[in-house]
């Protein structure tokens, strides 16, 4: 059984991570909690059961989610954080906190409170490993993580758009100075981030095969838990937080603790601000690249 | 005046100390996330004295908001480590933490809730909410309050002129929290029935908004965001299926196009000025 | 109570089918006369209007419920008028959403009965906005009575004005978990609950315990019941927990948004199992989480019922439903719109019976009558069969044991919520 909790723990974690990581590309470089990823992925989710109960496939609706999200995404960016740029950290948070508002009236109203189901035939089918088990979703939602984890560090590292990322980070002036075009840089860390929500949105629905309008909210807020564990500043510190939180989860249901899941994810957060702000695996306290 | 009107009035003064429980904190420049903490905290403290030991309201108020400002007090020193975003966020972990205290401790019925207040009338509300909302303008115009401001502007400047950011920031903490606690003695006595749904992170978000959107600037904001934020849902039944759509929208429109929130030190003056020069 | 042949004779007025004022008559009471002074009865009230108010919450997470009792309310107000009023009154029912929020259904209690002047308010429906809609119903003295709060004791706290026209879950649980038993050869359960959640709380932690032991079967994990919040979407390392205990059964505690996330996840882990529940588990949409699965709840109405009546009910109520904006295209008549339709009916039951004048002048003393009427009642006819209230303001009235299998509720057992079990 223990072996099967691990499993479990992961993939909770790879879905935390998943979303984490949309929060942590927007919040490590700008700066700015974007509230509306929850609900981004809440609607990625609905984007790709729409399609794949419309009898398409399954990559088709991956597509559709992570291109929706990113839609709505530069929307969001457009709307709610680039003329706030110059305002105080909270005013770009409660603007998003609008559009998070908007995005869970306009699912309820086009999808209905009921969960959305996938139907039984498409459900997911399992690998048995030993004692414990797995299924195919389960193995989806773990690779693509990694794979989109991955080809994210690809494009921070190696291309332009990841140099300008990290140029915006550390100083906005002095990234126009040398000739970033630094606010089509923002529109595209927000872009980013809305494809790896669209994408998080489907495989958690594809995976679960029942989302609901308010399925974003508590899950949002436990991934911003894990992107401070991870280190806010660090995107990929929440490629072990993601994991480390989803196993703590499982582990206090194994052990009788269900009921203060919460309060053990929480005060972890509350603890590496506290003690360790660059997060559980960041180096020193103030250097160090922020993406 | 109808019922209707007075129970909107009595939320719109909870409201309004939940509010003020934010300005009070952003004054100094930290911005929390987590006062529905507070607020939970002086609402089951005080229902528990109330219902369980018979106490009068008005002194049970007093205690729980007593108590819930040493809470602020011991809850601002780690928050002193923090600032901006960073705060935002942790405040956020402890209301959750809060919240879910709240859920698992029997005593005070966890996730059933807990009865047994007695109603309060909107007025007696009103004398509370009304006597710190003069408070707090009067101490804006004190020694004290610039020295806030100081310690917002400029913590290092105001080192230098030998002001004590540490106490500043700790003891609008537990000012803050105290008013918020004050709130919510008063929210469980309107309701009659609390529960840890009641205090959760829409909860603070809430109170947030009324400040920025209400001003940000002047102590009275709160009370036009209070009211803004009370009477909305109401007045867009209009759009029915839609009208959280429209709240969301005026949201993002209103911090759009009035930044600094609907009443500023400007329109204020010119209000207090007109006001002032009436007989 | 016997029945026999009044059970035709159905006193929910304006269902299709019964037009006119053979319907309004029958309606009146006089159902054994219906050549008997209808139309005298059926004037008396002409000229006037008579207001009742709805709370339904038709935005946030019980959406769906909300706009389907909206469009019943609809319906209903539709067929009475059309079939001559109530007593020759027009009957307007002012519906209002509350978004399922506690302080919003407080606010609308108390507009309801200042500013929009009605006799009665159903609703609201969860029990987090009865906790605090119902305490202003009170002061305010006006009848309400909720079409969907279970969470003990709610109306309990709120006499003489609060009713609900549901049975409390502890009487529910005394019918369900004994077929459960025999039915499935139970011999021992796990639980778990939404720890977010009183209703699902209280039946998982409080009145399921208590009947499993006194039918003597085990509960396995009853030291540490296993928990999960409303909203999570992964359930996963739950019922890995309780798959490793081998219980014959499981309990849920949680309403069917979410026992839909808890049913998945054990077809998912090929732990196929019966579950049990309470009312709350009633849906069509949980018939879709797992169809090899058997649900066992308590009801008192649900999709495919059967009875003239309810044949009725649905078929007027179903064509509207599913045109109902964000609904969905295969909806059917839930048991709240039941409830919702029975609570209006009571109403206009007792502004026919008591006497009530509909004048603004004498509205406190008709909101009382219709109290003493409700507190009194006897013989209503709702769709399981008669209602009436305990000193509590809980519905007493016949209910069933389901079982949802294959996509479809199937009545297993039949019960009564009368303190001796029979007296429906």
């Amino acid at each position: 059984m223990l072996l099967q909790q691990v499993i479990n723990g992961l993939t909770l974690g790879a879905v935390y991570t998943l979303i984490a990581l949309s929060f942590s590309l927007v919040m490590g470089i700008l700066g700015v909690l974007n509230l509306a990823i929850a609900d981004l992925f809440m609607l990625g989710g609905y984007f790709g059961l729409t399609v794949v109960i419309g009898g398409h496939s399954v990559w088709l609706a991956i597509a559709c989610a992570m291109v929706g999200a990113a839609i709505l995404a530069f929307v969001v960016e457009r709307v709610a954080y680039r003329p706030l740029r110059d305002a105080p950290v909270i005013m770009p948070l409660l603007s998003t906190i609008g559009f998070s508002i908007i995005f869970q009236n306009v699912a309820l109203n086009l999808w209905g409170s009921d969960p959305l189901q996938l139907p039984d035939e498409l459900f997911d089918e399992r690998i048995a490993i030993g004692p414990a088990s797995v299924g195919v979703m389960q193995v989806v939602v773990l690779a693509v993580a990694i794979i989109l984890v991955a080809a994210l560090a690809a494009i921070v590292q190696k291309t332009w758009l990841g140099r300008g990322l990290r140029a915006v980070a550390e100083n906005w002036d002095v990234a126009r100075l040398l000739g970033v075009p630094a606010s089509r840089v923002v529109s595209a860390a927000f872009i980013l981030s809305g494809l790896l929500s669209g994408a998080a949105g489907v495989l958690i629905g594809l995976h679960y095969s029942a989302i609901t309008p308010f399925t974003g909210v508590d899950t949002g807020l436990k991934a911003i838990a894990v992107m401070v564990v991870g280190g806010v500043n660090r995107i990929w510190g929440v490629l072990i937080a993601g994991p480390l939180i989803g196993i703590i989860e499982v582990m206090s249901i194994v052990y009788g603790g269900s009921a203060a899941r919460d309060m053990v994810v929480y005060g972890l957060m509350i603890l590496v601000l506290l003690v360790r702000p660059q997060g559980l695996l960041g180096g020193t306290r103030t250097e160090g690249q922020r993406v | 005046m109808s019922t209707y009107v007075a129970g909107l009035l009595a939320d719109v003064g909870i409201g309004l100390l939940g509010g003020l429980s934010v300005y009070i904190i952003l004054a100094t420049g930290q911005l929390s996330l987590g006062n529905a903490a507070f607020m939970a905290v002086g609402a089951y403290l005080c229902a528990a004295l109330t219902v369980l030991l018979n106490l009068p309201l008005t002194a049970a108020l007093v205690i729980a908001a007593a108590a819930t400002g040493v809470m602020g007090i011991v809850v601002g020193f780690p928050a002193l480590r923090l600032r901006g975003i960073y705060l935002a966020m942790a405040t956020l972990g402890f209301g959750e933490m809060t919240r879910s205290f709240f859920l698992n401790f029997g005593f005070t019925g966890g996730a059933n809730g807990f009865h047994g207040m007695q109603p309060v009338s909107t007025l007696y509300i009103w004398a509370w909410a009304a006597g710190v909302l003069v408070l707090v303008t009067v101490l804006e115009r004190s020694r004290l309050w610039l020295e806030l401001r100081a310690v917002n502007d400029d913590e290092v400047a105001s080192g230098l002129v030998g002001l004590n950011a540490t106490a500043i920031k700790v003891g609008a903490f537990g000012f803050g929290a105290a008013v918020a606690g004050l709130g919510g003695g008063l929210f469980a006595h309107h309701r009659l029935y609390i529960e840890p749904a009641d205090f959760g992170f829409e909860k603070s978000v809430e109170m947030v908004l009324m400040v920025i959107l209400g001003g940000s600037t002047v102590a009275p904001g709160a009370l036009i965001g209070s009211a803004l934020l009370t009477i909305l849902p109401e007045a867009l039944r209009v759009l029915v299926d839609w009208r959280f759509t429209g709240f969301g929208a005026l949201l993002i429109l209103v911090l759009l196009f009035r930044r600094q929130g609907i009443l500023d030190r400007h329109l204020w003056r010119r209000l207090a000025g007109r006001r002032g020069a009436a007989p | 109570m016997l029945h026999g042949h009044v059970v035709r004779t159905w006193r929910l007025p304006g269902i299709v089918g019964a037009a006119g004022f053979l319907g309004a008559a029958a309606v009146a009471g006089l159902a054994l006369a219906a050549d008997a002074p209808q139309l005298t009865q059926a004037g008396r009230l002409a000229g006037q209007e008579i207001r009742i108010g709805a709370i339904v919450p038709s935005s946030g997470p019980f959406a769906e419920w909300g706009k389907t009792n909206t469009i019943t309310l609809k319906m209903l107000e539709d067929e009475v008028n059309k079939a001559g009023g109530v007593d020759g009154a027009k009957l307007k029912i002012t519906i209002y959403d509350d978004a399922a929020r506690p302080a919003q259904a407080a606010n609308l209690m108390r507009k309801l009965a200042d500013d929009d002047q009605v006799l009665a308010v159903a609703g609201p429906l969860t029990s987090s906005a009865v906790e605090v809609a119902f305490p202003v119903a009170n002061q305010a003295k006006l009848p309400a009575t909720s079409q969907a709060s279970s969470k003990p004791g709610v109306a309990a706290l709120n006499r003489p004005w609060g009713f609900r026209n549901t049975i409390d879950e502890g009487v529910l649980a005394r019918a369900t978990v004994p077929y459960l038993k025999s039915a499935y050869k139970v011999a021992s359960v796990a639980i778990v609950y939404d720890a977010k959640d009183a209703v699902s709380t209280s039946i998982a932690k409080g009145v399921m315990p208590a009947v499993m032991k006194a039918e003597g079967i085990k509960i396995l994990n009853e030291d540490s019941p296993v928990s999960f919040n409303t909203g999570d979407i992964d359930v996963s390392a739950q019922i890995t927990a309780i798959k490793a205990l081998n219980p014959d059964a499981l309990v849920i505690g949680a309403d069917y948004s979410q026992a839909i996330t808890i049913i998945r996840e054990m077809k998912r882990q090929g732990f196929v199992k019966p579950v049990i529940g309470g009312t709350p588990l009633i849906s069509s949409a949980i018939l879709k989480a797992a169809a090899d699965l058997p649900i066992v709840a308590p009801a008192t109405f649900y999709a495919g019922m059967k009875g003239d009546s309810v044949a009725k009910f649905s078929a007027s109520l179903t064509p509207p439903l599913r045109k109902g904006a964000g609904l969905p295209a295969e909806i059917e008549p839930s048991m709240y719109d039941a409830n919702i339709y029975e609570i209006v009916n009571m109403y206009l039951d007792a502004v026919r019976k008591a006497g009530v004048t509909g004048k603004p002048a004498d509205l406190a003393a008709d909101r009382e009558k219709i109290m003493k009427d409700l507190t009194d009642l006897k013989g209503f006819r709702g769709f399981s069969g008669p209602i009436s209230f305990n000193k509590d303001g809980d519905a007493i009235k016949p209910f069933f044991v389901v079982l949802g299998k294959d996509g479809r509720w199937t009545e297993m057992v039949r019960g009564c919520s009368a303190p001796d079990g029979k007296s429906c």
